[in-house]
């Protein structure tokens, strides 16, 4: 066994301190030991976006980060959207879109919506295309998750824009 | 009403939030983790296999080897849905690369993965065989000892004089296409949890087919049914990968070897693309038409590679392998032979658009050859031929619910068929394409339903019926509302788990909203006159008088005489008022003639499509695409569309991206960097979805039914814009570009 350290992560608003091999990925500790099961694993090697989460407001894939490779950076889940229980807007919009069938890689997609969101004016298809190339839907949802995007966008608080 | 309604999933936010426990969330105490160790080489020989070095690491607490087996008191090694060929791990020969050998239980998964490295296992490899055609040659290594010829099952249909079929034709054309081996790449990968404990076996599984399992396992363990309960969490996706029995036996037995501690086995992605795979398929088609466009015969020849075990496409190749690759038209004589082939490659199964997809790439293909040889408009060719309602197919049964050229139709005027077109000129050149299939669902199958009306007004559905995306139980509950009156909110699913809910078939084929749907009607029906009955003392009526309003009951033209349901149950002590539904289809092949019911009711639709193609790359861009399906009665508009749109992507993947590659029986793509699936950029530029809906039609499925003209309307557009008529899938850049470059 290797030699387990201690690692401070600040996880959806909060700070976790983990045991773990510097070597464990994000996407382990993310989801055994601090029990944030949206974060999932599809392809684990970064191609498919279902165990996204963000770093700093990035979007990542967690399969491909070493839990020593976060240094302090925010980390968040879908589970650190919202607030008191509601849904995040763009949460919100994917109920009312239809936006998910099986729903394996809905967490994902959230999140590089919420990023697009956040870190672009959230009015250009192409930068939106860019932010959502790196998570893949097999059930085939992906025009209800642009509606829900595009929803999204329209109904952000006026103060964000 | 609850049908007709877009109602959200009825477990929506859990799914948005992230919270809905998948398989690979389930926590047990104690759970311990499994890895299979798998076979190198395609067709081998195992000399030696040792464990001993393995179970020496600290954390392995079982290694399970085909030693375990077919002992006084073990279980038997092996099984199969028809042929039992296959061994729950390898006894002295491996058949393709990534065949289990052995299996190994550990603490950790770091532990187990050591393990796996350190079993030492000794083969000797043996002559194999990876293309379906060539395996039936004589010279071919046998892949089974006791199957000469590689050949398992060879299905024949047989319908009117061929011989005077094609005499009467004016042309006959010929010719031969292909589909490869593909893999479901459900981003959930297969998983499962086994359990022992007082000799009671508990599964919990990612399978589509919770009830086959159970049979399964009972048979492989010597145990009546009742000892082995299987729970189904939520898929992340199926397509007919999680069909019929995958990994649970391997979980079992190692459970069974470990004693009581659960034992969890989730594959790697890298294990998905050697677990299950799309059949590999060679289709040779053969059509006898008249001048004006009217077919007189057509025989086909299919030769499907199963792989190296038969799995499922035994019974797929009585019906489905038959009767899905001759296409929906008017044929006076129809020949069909299919093959069930072994090679040494992964098995094969099911997998969305089953058959028809493989089918309707060759018969619709084809068809654009046809009429481009008659100098005739495709359309018009299918125009001519296409089933109506009240012809007689292939199989001899009449088609009483036949909407093709109605899809078809629907489809090509998204396109705008009728309209003059422009193909261009220089680099890009741009075409439009049509096709049409038709795909039967499971005759002889069985759903099961129970209804549970309790004291508080709550209706529960017990339901073997899986929720794998497609929406399924929500509209399940939507049917249940609307047929017991009960509001939707106050309906909860339960299930699958075979402890709790009755028996159903399987979630497949398109069959759940249709089948469970009736189901849940019969047993509507019954819970309702059970009802009547038990409310006709307490209004002093006869149980004819009265009925059923909202969530009460009253006699007829007197509203004022009313009493609640919950009431009814209270004021007789009763808990609850139960009552079972069930609904069961008839029909089957005779194996020799291919004649018979082939399907309860038929799968319809049609797909159009504009296409630009890169004459300088072989590129193709999908400028449009329109899917159209007939629909019967929809019960959720949304959802029923994301189905259909659903189709269409999956289909594009099919058609131009997706096959396992083998170089000598080695996968060289088992991830999802080399072997890609659809994303938001390789949508069309437009997709139009359209269902054709009837209000006094049936329930149609609608998971698959514009899937399989996918990749014939793509091809057929790509033909109409360059002239190249691609073959064999998928329509990859470089194809086009050989083919263009007279390659």
């Amino acid at each position: 066994m290797a030699n387990r350290e201690r690692f401070a992560l600040h996880v959806n608003g909060q700070i976790h301190v983990v045991e773990a091999e510097p070597a464990r990925r994000l996407l382990d500790v993310l989801r055994a030991d601090l029990g944030l099961t949206s974060v999932r694993e599809g392809c684990g090697i970064g191609v498919c976006g279902a165990c996204t989460v963000l770093m700093d407001g990035r979007p990542v894939s967690s399969c491909l980060l070493l839990v020593s490779q976060v240094h302090g950076q925010p980390i968040v889940t879908v589970e650190g959207l919202g607030g008191n229980g509601a849904l995040h807007p763009v949460q919100q919009a994917f109920v009312e879109h239809f936006a998910f069938q099986c729903a394996y890689c809905t967490p994902g997609f959230i999140l590089s919506i919420v990023a697009w969101l956040e870190q672009t004016s959230g009015q250009d298809p192409e930068s939106l295309e860019e932010y959502l190339s790196g998570n893949l839907c097999r059930c085939g949802s992906y025009r209800n998750i642009l509606k829900a995007a595009w929803a999204a966008a329209r109904n952000r608080e006026p103060s964000r824009l | 009403m609850a049908i007709g309604r877009s109602v959200p999933m009825r477990d929506a936010e859990a799914r948005v939030r992230g919270t809905v426990a998948y398989l690979a969330d389930l926590r047990l105490p104690g759970m311990l983790t499994a890895k299979v160790v798998r076979s190198p080489f395609p067709h081998a020989r195992i000399r030696r296999l040792d464990p001993r070095p393995a179970l020496r690491i600290p954390g392995v607490v079982a290694i399970l080897t085909a030693e375990d087996f077919n002992r006084p008191g073990a279980p038997r090694l092996f099984y199969g849905v028809d042929r039992k060929d296959q061994p729950v791990v390898a006894r002295d020969r491996v058949r393709y690369v990534g065949e289990p050998v052995a299996a190994i239980v550990a603490e950790t998964a770091e532990a187990a993965e050591e393990a796996a490295q350190a079993i030492e296992v000794e083969y000797e490899e043996l002559p194999a065989v990876f293309d379906p055609l060539a395996a039936t040659k004589p010279e071919a290594p046998q892949v089974h000892e006791d199957c000469p010829g590689n050949v398992f099952l060879h299905t024949r249909l047989r319908h009117g004089d061929l011989e005077a079929g094609f005499a009467a034709a004016d042309l006959i054309v010929e010719e031969t296409y292909t589909t490869p081996p593909a893999c479901h790449v459900a981003l959930e990968p297969h998983g499962v949890i086994a359990q022992w404990a007082d000799g009671r076996l508990t599964v919990w599984s990612a399978t589509q087919a919770p009830f086959v399992v159970q049979e399964t396992l009972a048979e492989l363990f010597g145990l009546p049914r009742e000892a082995v309960r299987v729970i189904v969490p939520p898929l992340g996706g199926g397509y007919g990968g999680k069909g019929y029995v995958r990994l649970e036996p391997l979980a079992a037995a190692l459970a069974w070897k470990v004693g009581g501690r659960p034992v969890r086995l989730i594959l790697e992605r890298s294990e998905e693309f050697v677990t299950l795979t799309r059949h590999a398929a060679c289709i040779r088609i053969r059509t006898g038409v008249r001048r004006d466009g009217t077919l007189t015969a057509r025989q086909v020849e299919v030769y499907w590679g199963a792989g190296a075990y038969a799995d499922i496409t035994p019974r797929l190749l009585r019906g489905a392998g038959l009767v899905r690759v001759v296409g929906p038209y008017r044929i006076p004589a129809v020949h069909v032979d299919a093959y069930g082939v072994y090679t040494n490659l992964p098995p094969a199964g099911p997998f969305r658009g089953t058959m028809s997809f493989e089918g309707a790439w060759a018969y619709e293909s084809h068809m654009d050859t046809i009429a481009h040889e008659l100098g005739m408009d495709p359309l018009e060719l299918r125009r001519r031929n296409l089933l109506r309602p009240g012809d007689r197919f292939c199989t001899g049964e009449v088609i009483e619910e036949a909407f093709f050229l109605e899809c078809l139709e629907a489809a090509v005027r998204c396109v705008g068929w009728d309209q003059p077109y422009e193909k261009g000129e220089g680099g890009r050149r741009r075409g439009r394409g049509l096709a049409v299939m038709m795909k039967s669902t499971l005759p002889r199958s069985r759903s099961e339903c129970r209804l549970v009306l309790w004291a508080d007004g709550v209706l529960e559905l017990h339901t073997g019926t899986v929720e794998m995306g497609q929406g399924a139980h929500t509209a399940l509950a939507q049917i249940a509302a609307a047929e017991t009156g009960i509001p939707l909110e106050r309906v909860q699913v339960i299930g699958p788990d075979t402890d709790r809910v009755p028996y159903d078939a399987t979630t497949s084929a398109s069959r759940s909203t249709s089948m469970m749907g009736t189901a849940i009607r019969e047993a509507a029906l019954r819970l309702k006159e059970e009802m009547r009955r038990r409310a006709a003392p307490l209004l002093e009526a006869d149980p004819e008088e009265l009925i059923l309003q909202g969530t009460g009951v009253m006699v007829r033209g007197r509203p004022e005489v009313w009493i609640a349901w919950e009431d009814v149950l209270r004021r007789h002590g009763l808990e609850a008022l139960e009552a079972h539904g069930v609904f069961e289809t008839q029909g089957g092949l005779d194996p020799e003639t291919g004649q018979g019911i082939a399907s309860p009711h038929w799968h319809q639709g049609a797909g159009a499509c504009e296409v630009e193609v890169d004459i300088e790359t072989g590129k193709v861009r999908i400028l449009r695409y329109c899917a159209a399906a007939y629909a019967g009665r929809v019960i959720n508009p949304a959802l029923a569309t994301l189905q259909n749109e659903g189709n269409v992507v999956f289909g594009l993947g099919q058609a131009l991206m997706e096959q396992i590659l083998f170089d000598q029986g080695q996968p060289v793509n088992a991830n999802m960097s080399d072997y890609q699936i659809p994303s938001l950029r390789d949508l069309p530029e437009v997709l139009e979805s359209v269902l054709l809906e009837s209000p006094e039609g049936s329930i149609h499925g609608l998971g698959e039914m514009t899937l399989p003209p996918v990749a014939p309307a793509i091809a057929n557009a790509i033909f109409d814009a360059v002239g190249v008529r691609i073959r064999d899938l998928p329509i990859t850049p470089e194809k086009i570009w050989r083919a263009l470059h007279g390659e």
